[in-house]
């Protein structure tokens, strides 16, 4: 701490950035509190003029998430609890295939020279680059010719696309992280190449294909456009489900609001494992490593 | 001697092979499954913008040479867009820069709780974009939306938030700036508490002002990180297609709709393949361009730290 | 220039006394040297001078002025950090000409004190290269031609020297002191070296626990050290500290059946009258391991080892299996080898029990 005399300008502008601190708390936080609090009203509750800081509880939108009550049946092509359902498969089987192979390509970019590495990470990055709608012209067909269009296959076909290079990239920092003496010791007595890599180099870092596969499985779990085109009736994930959730007075805004809160629980707790790696994860593992 | 070099090399010969088997076998599924996803597709989307195709009419497919790309780009309507994706990345990148520039660096300091607010700041960053889009649907909503009632009640007039033109860009840079906005807190934060200690020491001691120090020290000395937070931001950005499919499913008339949005609907509302692959094309290249620089500075910055 | 005087100065982290009620005058021009163990106090004492860490309680006064409430930036120093710490985006040149471009010094002037500073120390070739292509002694050397640019009342340095290769910094050390006789000004440095310390200081200023030990030239540290700590603490090998008993007629030395008596080893009358348990303090250079029978103050004593660093040659004792050391004095290395002689002069006498010096005056 240095010694600082108080001048009214040093007061000014403290009590200036602890305004505009507050304005942006309010503008980050604000919304996210209004999700949470419109998930609980009641259809009537949520037209209020002046809207409600107070009112009774109303389940009806997680009910119907959930599949529980009288709400459970009114939509007409898959519910939106079959949605959750598809949502959980996809991800889950997306994260765990994107972060095995990149966790393999990640190793060898990290340990290797081979010719077209460059190349071959950039390509790799650009994956994750790549506007959506771009392939997604071409999936239309392809997936419609190969059978994949409305399945979950399909999707989770597109959800290791979409997150192994983002994997390859974060793997390949936290390898970076191990010193290459590992291996050479193994193989200097006798081991394999193989065996330094499954039974020394990979108990390493386990805590990075954790954080890795927490990273994949938020992007997997919020997904929304390819799902959107290439699911119709079956397959819709619950991204995808909230946009056509309208009913007879149009849109069913417990049910997204409250499908909404559903979709950040499990980000929110994935985002809390994986707080430490955050950094490296949205910067391709470049940034943070340690 | 000579025998001992000849197992010596076969030992090196032998380790160089399970060394490539290793490479190949360990990248296989990630090159499989990218090709097979990526390269195909994006040869397939070439392929086919030099067609007449429609999905709807498989068979027929008319060669056209470059009559595609010579309609979009001399199509206004194209450009109209091109316009409109360019303000909503100039508006919602400056924003989020010098927000995130601002709140990244009060909160690098440590104070009490700090982990706590930096959690709870972080948290639009994690919600689908999709949910963000109807979020904001729903409290801009000109009649009973929050936004409106709070402008009410300090006295402003209401806005059609989503039914004007101008209005529904500053909607979704609003949406998008809420979103990403902690993402560049983030790696603001991360950056200037990456600068040492020694190095505001010296400069207090060199008589630097805080203006002085925070615009030659700390600025310049994050920059490299900054700058792939505004790369990302910008493709980010740039692509933007959920956020307008929830938030003004691209109207009010066509007002809102960015370049990806154009692709979607030309390719699956109209049906026009081959126009949409060739505009498909026109974005990916933009967006490759991108993608190299910022590959390039990550590739930098990863030597630096 | 100027005269810096720290009063009662005491600095706390929470429960911590990093410095503790220090008082001290360091005269305008003159180049106090810090020397003590790491965590003594002394980085913090400077960090205290500097700005950079405020006083829990006493006074820093420049030139009489108190100047607790001024920031760094305000006191008119400038200061040269352990670490590098150069601004990695900004040229050699630039960061040089940060003090001033920083205070708004108009462009006529900065670039004569550009030139000013580059001649003294040779840095013409560098000024387009970044830190990081130079070597950290040539780092430390912009550091401290930015330091000196702006020709400040007072330099500190706060173990400057401490990155760099050995060969580099006798020659950066040669230079500094060099440099500060040049320019005259009030110069406080910190470190822990004291061979740095010997060779630049106009007078140490030796630290402990976050109090002075004691304040003075080199050499009157080196042979009047105030206590056990100052004896130990200054001098290379580390002074030899050996218990001594009074027994009848002279002291017995440690746990040995030797006994030193005034008439045989030349040891001071008082000592033995005083007739109080000591500790002997003898630098190695005071002992000699001698050829029986040439000096009839020698006395006989285990030596477990003698060993040759360059021309010198060493041994090493030992009383109660505490491990002494002395010079090696004979012509020849065969034969017995137990004849041990102090130098009468250089023997010093502790307290046994406060660790203060005692000398024939006060005995």
């Amino acid at each position: 701490m240095s010694p600082s005399r108080t001048t009214t300008f040093d007061l000014v502008s403290r009590w200036l950035i602890f305004g505009l601190l507050a304005v942006y708390t309010l503008y980050n936080i604000g919304p996210v509190f209004w999700l949470v609090l419109s998930s609980f009203k009641s259809r009537m509750d949520l037209f209020a003029m002046p809207p409600k800081l107070f009112f009774t509880p109303d389940f009806s939108g997680y009910q119907s998430v959930f599949g529980v009550g009288a709400a459970a049946n009114s939509a007409s092509s898959v519910g939106v609890f079959d949605s959750l359902v598809n949502s959980i498969i996809v991800s889950v089987s997306g994260t765990t295939l994107a972060v095995a192979f990149g966790t393999l390509a990640g190793y060898v970019c990290s340990r290797f020279n081979f010719i077209g590495k460059g190349d071959f990470m950039f390509f790799v990055l650009s994956t994750r680059m790549l506007p959506p709608v771009a392939v997604l012209v071409f999936y239309h067909l392809m997936f419609a010719r190969l059978g994949l269009a409305d399945t979950r296959f399909g999707l989770t076909l597109v959800s290791i696309f979409a997150n192994v290079g983002l994997a390859t990239w974060i793997m390949k920092g936290f390898f970076d992280g191990v010193p290459k003496e590992v291996e050479q010791i193994a193989i200097v007595n006798g081991y394999t190449r193989m065996y330094a890599f499954t039974r020394l180099v990979l108990p390493m870092v386990k805590g990075g294909i954790a954080a890795t596969a927490g990273f994949c499985f938020i992007f997997a779990w919020n997904e929304f456009a390819f799902a959107s085109i290439l699911t119709t009736t079956q397959a819709k994930t619950l991204p995808v489900k909230i946009s056509a959730a309208s009913g007879a007075t149009g849109l069913e805004w417990t049910q997204i609001c409250a499908a909404g809160v559903v979709l950040i629980i499990p980000v929110l707790i994935f985002f809390y494992l994986i707080r430490k790696h955050l950094l490296m994860g949205m910067t391709f593992g470049v940034l943070g490593r340690r | 001697m000579s025998t001992q070099s000849h197992t010596a090399r076969q030992a090196e010969l032998k380790r160089q092979s399970s060394g490539r088997l290793m490479i190949f076998g360990f990248l296989s599924p990630t090159l499989a499954i990218l090709l097979f996803m990526v390269a195909y597709p994006i040869f397939s989307l070439v392929y086919y913008s030099f067609f007449n195709f429609s999905a709807l009419r498989q068979t027929t497919m008319k060669p056209i040479g470059l009559r595609n790309y010579e309609f979009l780009l001399s199509d206004p309507q194209l450009w109209e867009r091109f316009v409109f994706t360019g303000k909503f990345v100039f508006i919602c990148v400056t924003l989020q820069m010098l927000i995130g520039i601002f709140v990244g660096y009060q909160l690098q300091k440590n104070f009490k709780g700090r982990d706590i607010v930096f959690t709870a700041l972080m948290m639009p960053m994690m919600l689908s974009p999709v949910v963000v889009g109807f979020l904001w649907r729903y409290m801009l909503n000109s009649e009973w939306g929050i936004v409106n009632f709070l402008l009410y009640s300090v006295g402003l007039p209401k806005v059609d938030w989503l039914g004007q033109a101008n209005a529904a860009l500053w909607a979704a840079a609003a949406a998008d700036t809420w979103m990403w906005t902690p993402f560049i807190i983030l790696l603001a934060t991360a950056a200037f508490r990456g600068i040492p200690e020694t190095i505001y020491e010296a400069a207090e001691v060199d008589g630097a002002s805080p203006t002085y120090k925070f615009f030659r020290i700390t600025l310049p000395m994050a920059a490299p990180v900054l700058f792939i937070a505004l790369i990302l931001r910008l493709i980010d950005s740039f692509k933007q297609y959920d956020l307008f499919v929830a938030l003004t499913g691209g109207g009010p008339g066509t007002a809102t709709e960015t370049v990806s949005f154009a692709v979607a609907k030309t390719a699956f509302s109209y049906f026009y393949t081959g126009e949409a692959s060739a505009l498909a094309v026109i974005l990916l290249v933009i967006i490759i361009g991108l993608s190299m620089i910022l590959v390039r500075h990550l590739q930098k910055l990863g030597e630096r730290y | 220039m100027a005269e810096i005087v720290l009063k009662d100065l005491s600095i706390e982290f929470g429960a911590f006394k990093a410095v503790d009620k220090v008082n001290l005058t360091v005269k305008n021009g003159e180049f106090v040297v810090y020397l003590g163990p790491s965590g003594c106090g002394k980085t913090t004492t400077l960090r205290c001078i500097a700005g950079l860490v405020q006083a829990t309680s006493g006074d820093v006064l420049f030139d009489g002025q108190r100047v607790n409430d001024l920031t760094a930036s305000e006191r008119n120093i400038a200061m040269v950090f352990q670490f590098v710490s150069l601004y990695p985006h900004l040229n050699i040149r630039e960061n040089i000409i940060f003090p001033l471009k920083a205070r708004g010094i108009p462009r006529a002037e900065i670039a004569r004190k550009l030139d000013w500073v580059t001649g003294i120390f040779n840095l013409g070739d560098e000024l387009k290269r970044y830190p990081s292509a130079l070597p950290p002694g040539a780092r430390q050397k912009v550091a401290l031609a930015r330091a000196v640019i702006r020709n400040p009342a007072v330099l500190l340095l706060d173990e400057p020297l401490s990155a760099i290769d050995e060969q580099f910094r006798e020659e950066m050390r040669w230079e500094l002191g060099h440099l500060q006789r040049e320019l005259g000004v009030t110069t406080i440095y910190v470190t822990h070296d004291q061979r740095e310390a010997m060779s630049l200081a106009d007078r140490i200023v030796l630290m402990s626990d976050g109090r002075i030990v004691q304040v003075g030239e080199p050499d009157r540290i080196f042979l009047e050290p105030e206590n056990v700590f100052a004896g130990q603490f200054i001098g290379s090998p580390s002074m030899n500290l050996i218990d001594l008993t009074p027994v009848d007629g002279g002291l017995r030395l440690g746990g040995s059946n030797v006994t030193l008596t005034p008439a045989s080893n030349l040891i001071p009358e008082w000592a033995v009258a005083s007739r109080r348990k000591l500790k002997l303090g003898v630098r190695p250079l005071n002992v000699h391991l001698v050829e029986p029978g040439s000096d009839p103050t020698a006395f006989p004593l285990a030596v477990d080892d003698v060993f040759s660093v360059g021309r010198e040659r060493f041994f090493m004792f030992s009383i109660d299996g505490v491990p002494y050391q002395g010079v090696d004095k004979r012509k020849t290395t065969g034969g017995a080898a137990n004849a041990v002689h102090f130098v009468p002069d250089g023997l010093l006498f502790f307290d046994a029990e406060t660790g203060l010096r005692v000398t024939g005056d006060a005995a």
